[in-house]
């Protein structure tokens, strides 16, 4: 079948040159979510998308053999926790409460400058991570779930 | 201050399930019993300070609710009244029963890992619908519970009739949650703010005609969410399409929470002090009536143990629509005061009660196999406990003396005499029908034993347990009805009626 060996030598040559691109802008586009326009969903979609297309272009075959589900659904939840965890930082003042901005030690910088924003960096990282993999698995899912019939 | 807390330890249950499921299967059932069990002290606890204190106003990401130099709410406030606390106390004693269910209940499914980390969620936006105070928060939690119970009800997803009940509930509610969001649109191109407590000042200075049409949006979705009558075809399906320990929380809890309670919140928190109360009253009132008479007449002819106990909760959400619409349209009064006690009384019975009685329709299938209930005589011979439990809900929910159900239906029934006889006479003529529903389904449990009865066995200890503890709560409610009716429910009307006290937390007390 061919969705399980992929599409064509040229779009797979493309696919290898455009992947780690978009997967670079991704993580830029999630790293600096704070200072530029985008942030956690929009960079996690972006990067998705590059998994979206190692699915399409070199098909299902080779993609079960480098997916592992266990793996992406721990991240998943790591990304959460990794949320809830910087909302619970300044728990004592307040729930959401930005005690690394208003008070150290990290990411406390001058606002436009990368370590800035206490932390709406880390929630950045954490939807990126959430929404990257649970994009990605809610694709190989449908990807696997039954064949067209004979 | 333990209220965050009623958040942070579900979310935290759900987003570490995938982690621990990595352990067994054991570890993630220990797990979500464990987290739903914490939760609920967390409830005790928030209810207990609210009844103690009066409205609890919690500011998220700051010391107050109010802006740098404005006077105006620039954050997400939660304000949890006697009602939110009451209701968040219902959810997760529910909710934990529920889990201690599925533990045994669901052991022969796949996906557990997923099931559970739904339930948690659905808890997690059912309490979030209950404590805020924001309108775009109560839409986001609206979000979570609802899409949390669609995967919920499609969970079997080998059978035809879960995905065909789920596809049914997911256009529906998806249609109904953007019906919701248009409204808090609206409101907000309006008055340019989303805090509850704020906007009903804002309505109350100025009325516009936009706020009626947003409200008129609001009521259509949350009517749609709460299986009133043109509107409640979904629920007929999906309630008897979940696993039994979903539809308990679906019977017991969703309709109430994303359509009853916010209903009332926002009828009487946000609209009653600028919108004439009265019309919105009867509007209620009049919704109210069809469903008590369709949704308690539908439960009469079928045969289905489940869609039997899903069209009588149609029926019961009737009585907590009247309850509701007569506290608006005699706002102010003793009989206005006494109708809305009585509604907000009746959620909390019917949800005890609904769920007992979905937990034990779960043990009837689970033991035998089938739920219609012409192959079901004769079961009380060879599962005792079980028909017990079914005789307490059956007796609970019409409404006799002993039971919990009878103070909740005497306040509606005597309110709505007192406000118009004519609706008094449709509440009566409803609980002729639940009557006659469920002495049909007691007769045959308690018939001669047919075939398929006849092997049939207890449930287990996980199953059994939840069953006792909903009838052990349904008869210590039933022993005080004055006491619990005076104490809690007759404060918690008066306190959703005060919307100036709910105005002041926010812009006084902060």
């Amino acid at each position: 079948m061919s969705s399980e060996r992929g599409m064509s030598l040229i779009v797979k040559t493309t696919a290898r040159a455009t992947i780690p691109l978009i997967g670079i802008f991704g993580a830029y586009v999630v790293s600096h979510g704070h200072l530029t326009p985008g942030g956690g969903f929009q960079g996690g979609a972006t990067i998705a998308g590059a998994g979206i297309l190692f699915l399409i272009a070199f098909g299902f075959g080779e993609m079960e053999k480098r997916y592992s589900h266990g793996l992406y659904s721990a991240l998943e939840g790591l990304g959460g926790l990794a949320f809830l965890g910087a909302a619970m930082l300044g728990l004592g003042v307040a729930f959401f409460y930005n005690t690394l901005w208003h008070n150290g030690p990290l990411f406390n910088g001058r606002p436009g400058t990368l370590l800035s924003a206490g932390y709406l960096p880390i929630m950045n990282l954490a939807v990126g991570l959430k929404v990257f993999t649970g994009l990605v698995s809610a694709m190989v899912a449908i990807a696997a779930y039954r064949r067209w019939g004979e | 201050m333990m209220l965050p807390y009623l958040i942070v330890v579900p979310l935290l249950g759900a987003f570490a399930m995938p982690i621990i499921g990595l352990l067994g299967e054991k570890a993630r059932e220990a797990w979500a019993v464990v987290v739903t069990a914490v939760t609920l002290g967390v409830a005790v606890e928030v209810f207990n300070t609210v009844w103690r204190g009066g409205i609890l106003l919690y500011t998220l990401g700051g010391k107050g609710p109010l802006g740098n130099g404005v006077s105006f709410p620039v954050r997400i406030v939660w304000e949890v009244d006697l009602v939110s606390a009451l209701f968040a106390l219902m959810v997760t004693f529910v909710a934990f029963v529920a889990v201690l269910y599925s533990t045994e209940y669901m052991r022969h499914d796949t996906g557990l890992e997923k099931y559970y980390t739904l339930v948690i969620l659905l808890e997690v936006g059912m309490l979030g619908i209950a404590i805020t105070g924001d309108l775009f928060n109560f839409y986001v939690f609206l979000e979570i519970m609802s899409i949390a119970s669609y995967a919920l009800v499609a969970f079997r997803n080998d059978t035809w009739e879960g995905i065909e009940a789920g596809i049914k509930y997911m256009f529906v509610g998806s249609l109904a949650s953007s019906f919701v969001l248009l409204g808090i649109v609206l409101l907000y191109g309006e008055y340019g703010t989303l805090t509850m407590a704020y906007i009903a000042k804002m309505v109350a200075e100025n009325p516009t005609f936009t706020a009626k049409v947003a409200l008129g949006f609001l009521i259509g979705g949350l009517l749609f969410k709460s299986g009133a009558v043109p509107v409640h075809m979904w629920l007929a399906d999906a309630h008897p399409a979940a696993p039994s320990s979903i539809s308990a929380m679906l019977s017991g809890l969703v309709i109430k929470i994303g359509g009853t309670y916010a209903l009332a919140r926002l009828a009487f928190s946000v609209f009653s002090l600028g919108i004439n109360v009265r019309t919105m009253g009867w509007v209620i009132v009049l919704f109210a009536c069809a469903t008590l008479i369709a949704g308690n007449a539908m439960a009469v002819v079928q045969t289905d143990m489940k869609r039997l106990f899903a069209f009588s909760s149609v029926g019961q959400i009737g009585y907590i629509l009247l309850g509701t619409g007569i506290g608006l349209a005699a706002y102010g009064s003793d009989v206005g005061n006494l109708a809305l006690a009585g509604a907000i009384y009746h959620t909390v019975n019917h949800a005890i009660i609904k769920a007992l009685l979905f937990l034990v329709a779960g043990a009837v299938i689970h033991q035998i196999g089938t739920r219609n209930l012409n192959e079901l005589s004769g079961i009380a011979k060879r599962m005792p406990v079980t028909s017990f439990a079914f005789l307490v809900g059956a007796a609970a929910i019409i409404g006799l003396p002993p039971m919990n159900g009878f103070a909740s239906k005497w306040l509606i029934y005597e309110s709505s005499a007192l406000f118009n006889p004519l609706v008094a006479v449709i509440a009566v003529i409803g609980t002729a029908f639940s009557f006659a529903a469920y002495i049909r389904v007691l007769f045959t449990f308690f018939g001669r034993p047919s075939e398929r009865v006849l092997t049939a066995r207890e449930p287990g200890k996980a199953m059994l347990v939840p069953m006792l503890l909903l009838v052990v709560a349904i008869i210590i409610m039933g022993l005080f009805p004055w006491y619990i009716g005076d104490r809690i429910m007759v404060p918690a009307a008066k306190t959703l009626e005060n919307t100036g006290a709910y105005i002041l937390a926010l812009t006084g007390g902060a």
